[in-house]
């Protein structure tokens, strides 16, 4: 009598809830997903193509601008990576302040994460507290490097200059407030019973798939899989550090939320024995003035908010750029994972699952 | 059974309007602009925001103690600027043993406040200053140079007054 | 008491206009300012300030109320008055907007649409008590209505409740025809889940509300009133405790709110039933929002949380003979209402909203049982007392 059609729905490139210009195109029977299946390149910018005509020096710009909302960690895999590839290697007291800027910005990106997050499913008070601690938090990167959010803090070889003086202050008050405001968080979310009934059970990701599809960073850890590259492949000053990787098994929403969540916490106590164990010594290495590469390939994969962030480099022989830049975006390979984890779901939990997916439309397209 | 009790009776909201509560009542009951602020609003543009001392603002080109600027046109920043927004025209001056710029153009519509340029310049003569407040109506103010009517490199752009304060002198 | 019974039939309309003309005069005083204070209060709730200023103007009459509310800025309790003159602007910019009404639409219905949400929610102030009595008696010089008391309502039916509920549920009319009449597939989804949502949950608030009259006995608002808060037993006040939470909850589906606001949160694919209406015609669904909170937050106060009477609950009657606060006035009253809209808008900034499912489940599955378990405790307590 009725026939039964699928709706074919486009949750086009301006929306409030895509963070970002991602585009869906959704295939609905009624309220239920059937299909899903992205599209994406509205941010491409050619950033890898860029590079290319730019020096190593130079290339820096470019990868604040990828994840926007993760700067230093991107300039922290680029610069590692060109020392990588060039085989200079970094004093110690630099590596520690490295390691110290790319904690305080994975507990950044993670505090955009819960604030869109929150704001998605309803509740609109954690995105402004979260932005509060967050305001904090690039204050610390102003008084750094100058800049909030394209930082450029790093050089190949090290920093450009020392701490500047008060900084130490500024860090040790933000992380004597830094957990009670996690907990207000958690007050706020983690126990209510509507944020529960919308996130558990929802988007769901299993590790056998996860594995399958490349996925990497908290997606991967809230679906089983203990794999950090912090401890895997060990960088910067990680080896030094003592730290968790917060796993959980069920690859919910749910799950998503809490390993981040652990994961903000688990920076506090990193950026702690940074600031307490911080060495005395210079910050830059002794480099040569013009940088000129052989023909040698590097891949160097570090752990960014959002998952593996891998930097692949190719030099050609007396060039000064690269002969090829190619970035593992996380964002990008996680995105794959999306039309699995909402096919049979409602709507609205596509939603909640993209957010979960911590997308940042930057890093995916570049 | 602890469940049932849990379902039945909202405690986790409850918290939840307590935290809410509390901000709403710490905002409600200080005012705005005491001297130890309770809450977390700077009221620009009426308070003036602060900045770091490191914070990268608009390039701006420096004189000596004589009023001779200190730029000898080596070309260091033109070559490393990543979106290439200075260009530089060399020319001499009588009483000077180095160059002098002629012209010294820069885009501010395509800088990225790297800072790169000011690192490079091996004679301290260009700086990022603190200004924030950079838009303006025409595109034309963006060309900023040596000479100008509206801005050049040496003076800071002008700020429209777009508010007041309990300090008017600022 | 039965004012009506020795007037005039011209004494009883000039008496009837201007009570409703009072009773406009507040909802169009505590609408605006409602929807002013969810500015207001939203941004305290979330650590910012709300709206402070009007942008830009140093000369003239509006460079003068900023400074005046800069300097506002210094007080403590005050200072959340601080942007009053842009929220009246806005109210203007309502009404000057373009009026668009699309052209494959059903011209007829869309423009009544909106009329008919705002008849059915202010329709309803004619059953709702403010004093179970006279605020004032006019003096014997005045024309027609000389001599009579000016009651704290308008009409004392022995029916009361059933007319408040009977002509609030009209309100869904106006939802359902503007979201079909816009003739678009996005409105007319937004529209229908929102219908069904609204008619859902009438039916746990009605049976929360009979709670009341099981205890009381009576349909009529003054005698419901004022038997809930002196005479009841002591044991009714747990009921009447649980029974509130249930009708808020109840009432924030009803209106729409968060948490239950599926059907217009930005979002979701599906935009509300008002997608398609601009200007004054947005305005009046808006508006007809709030003053459906107001009746919801009377209804509350008055059943629940004591009415004209202070104290909430049914405890009132210990202080029943105390001097000052034991008599009945309006102030409480209004003053309760004010509180039920704060918490409104406090709880739009704490929780998240319900699926759309989860929120017939709600409904269905759990506050409707809960609702009958009340009744028969109700019944329990007015037989065995």
């Amino acid at each position: 009598m009725f026939k039964n059609e699928e709706m074919e729905i486009n949750m086009g490139p301006q929306h409030p809830s895509t963070h970002g210009v991602l585009r869906l195109k959704l295939k609905l029977d009624g309220e239920v997903v059937k299909h899903c299946r992205p599209v994406i390149g509205y941010l491409h910018r050619g950033v890898e193509k860029i590079c290319e005509n730019q020096t190593f020096f130079q290339g820096q710009v470019w990868t604040d601008r990828m994840d926007y909302t993760s700067a230093v960690a991107n300039n922290l895999g680029w610069a590692e990576a060109v020392e990588k590839l060039f085989g200079i290697s970094v004093p110690r007291r630099a590596k520690y302040i490295r390691t110290m800027l790319n904690e305080f910005n994975r507990v950044a990106s993670h505090l955009v994460w819960l604030g869109t997050h929150a704001m998605d499913i309803g509740a609109l008070t954690v995105f402004l507290y979260t932005f509060r601690e967050r305001e904090d938090i690039l204050d610390i990167f102003e008084a750094f490097c100058g800049a909030r959010l394209t930082t450029t803090a790093f050089r190949i070889g090290g920093l450009r200059e020392d701490l500047p003086p008060g900084i130490e202050k500024q860090i040790r008050a933000f992380l004597a407030k830094f957990l009670d405001c996690l907990n207000e968080y958690e007050t706020l979310l983690t126990e209510n019973r509507i944020w529960k009934k919308r996130t558990i059970g929802t988007g769901l990701l299993n590790s056998a798939d996860a594995i399958a599809m490349g996925v990497t960073g908290p997606v991967l850890r809230a679906a089983g899989v203990p794999f950090d590259v912090r401890k895997a492949f060990p960088y910067a000053s990680y080896a030094e550090m003592d730290f968790e990787v917060p796993t959980r098994t069920e690859g919910d929403n749910y799950a998503r939320y809490l390993v981040r969540l652990a994961e903000m916490r688990q920076s506090h106590r990193i950026i702690q024995q940074c600031l307490d164990g911080l060495p005395e010594g210079p910050v830059m290495a002794k480099i040569p003035r013009i940088l000129r590469s052989e023909v040698n390939e590097v891949y160097h994969p570090t752990e960014a908010p959002k998952g593996e962030l891998g930097y692949y480099l190719v030099g050609e022989k007396g060039s000064l750029n690269p002969y090829r830049f190619h970035v593992r975006g996380p964002g990008f390979i996680n995105l794959q994972a999306l039309p699995m984890m909402v096919k049979g779901g409602l709507v609205a939990d596509c939603i909640a699952t993209i957010g979960t997916l911590d997308v940042v439309l930057g890093e995916i397209d570049r | 059974m602890n469940k049932f009790l849990k379902t039945l009776i909202p405690i986790d909201i409850y918290k939840g309007l307590k935290v809410t509560g509390t901000h709403f009542m710490k905002v409600f009951c200080t005012a705005n602009r005491r001297k130890v602020p309770l809450h977390r609003v700077q009221e620009y543009p009426e308070v003036k925001a602060k900045v770091a001392p490191r914070y990268r603002g608009r390039l701006t080109m420096l004189k000596d103690e004589q009023g001779e600027i200190k730029c000898v046109c080596c070309l260091a920043c033109e070559k490393i600027c990543p979106t290439q927004v200075i260009t530089i025209e060399s020319g001499k001056k009588e009483g000077r043993k180095t160059k002098i710029p002629v012209r010294y153009d820069f885009e501010m519509e395509r800088c990225i406040f790297c800072e790169f340029c000011v690192e490079s310049c091996g004679f301290d003569s260009i700086i990022l200053n603190h200004q924030f407040e950079l838009a303006a109506y025409n595109r034309e103010d963006f060309s900023i140079g040596l000479l100008g009517q509206s801005q050049n490199m040496f003076q800071l752009t002008p700020v429209g007054r777009f508010s007041y304060s309990d300090s008017d002198k600022d | 008491m039965n004012p009506t019974a020795s007037m005039t039939l011209l004494q009883i309309s000039v008496m009837a206009i201007l009570q409703t003309i009072a009773v406009l005069i507040f909802i169009f005083i505590v609408v605006p300012l409602t929807t002013f204070a969810e500015r207001k209060v939203l941004g305290y709730v979330q650590d910012r300030l709300g709206s402070v200023r009007l942008a830009g103007h140093l000369v003239g009459f509006t460079g003068w109320m900023n400074r005046v509310m800069w300097g506002m800025g210094r007080l403590p309790f005050v200072s959340i008055l601080r942007g009053l003159p842009q929220f009246i602007g806005d109210i203007v910019k309502l009404f000057v907007k373009e009026d668009i009404v699309p052209e494959k639409s059903d011209h007829f219905i869309f423009r009544i649409a909106p009329a008919i949400s705002m008849i059915a929610s202010v329709a309803v102030f004619a059953g709702i008590s403010f004093y179970p009595g006279a605020l004032f008696t006019f003096p014997k010089a005045v024309p027609i209505v000389g001599g009579l008391p000016f009651t704290g309502f308008i009409s004392n039916m022995n029916i009361g409740l059933l007319f408040i509920l009977g002509v609030s549920s009209v309100g869904v009319y106006g939802i359902v025809l503007g979201g079909w009449a816009s003739n678009s597939r996005f409105p007319l989804l937004g529209g229908l889940r929102s219908a069904a949502q609204i008619v859902s949950y009438e039916v746990p608030l009605t049976l929360s509300l009979m709670a009341p009259v099981i205890l009381t006995g009576t349909l009529n608002f003054n005698d419901m009133t004022r038997k809930l808060s002196t005479e009841m037993p002591l044991v009714a006040t747990p009921l009447l405790f649980v029974g509130f939470f249930i009708y808020l909850t109840c009432g924030f589906a009803e209106t729409n709110r968060l948490p239950f606001d599926m059907p217009e949160a930005e979002n979701e694919l599906v935009a509300g039933f008002h997608t398609e209406y601009a200007g004054m015609r947005f305005g009046f669904f808006y508006l007809a929002e709030y003053i459906n909170m107001i009746v919801v937050s009377a209804l509350a106060s008055s059943f629940f949380l004591g009415g004209p009477f202070l104290l909430p609950f049914g405890l009132h009657r210990f202080i029943l003979h105390v001097p000052v606060i034991g008599p009945p006035s309006a102030i409480w009253f209004v003053a309760k209402i004010l509180f039920l809209l704060f918490v409104y808008i406090w709880v739009r900034g704490t929780i998240p909203r319900y699926r759309y499912d989860q929120v017939m489940a709600i409904a269905w599955k759990y506050l409707i049982p809960f609702t009958l378990v009340l009744l028969m405790l109700a019944a329990i307590i007015r037989y065995a007392a």
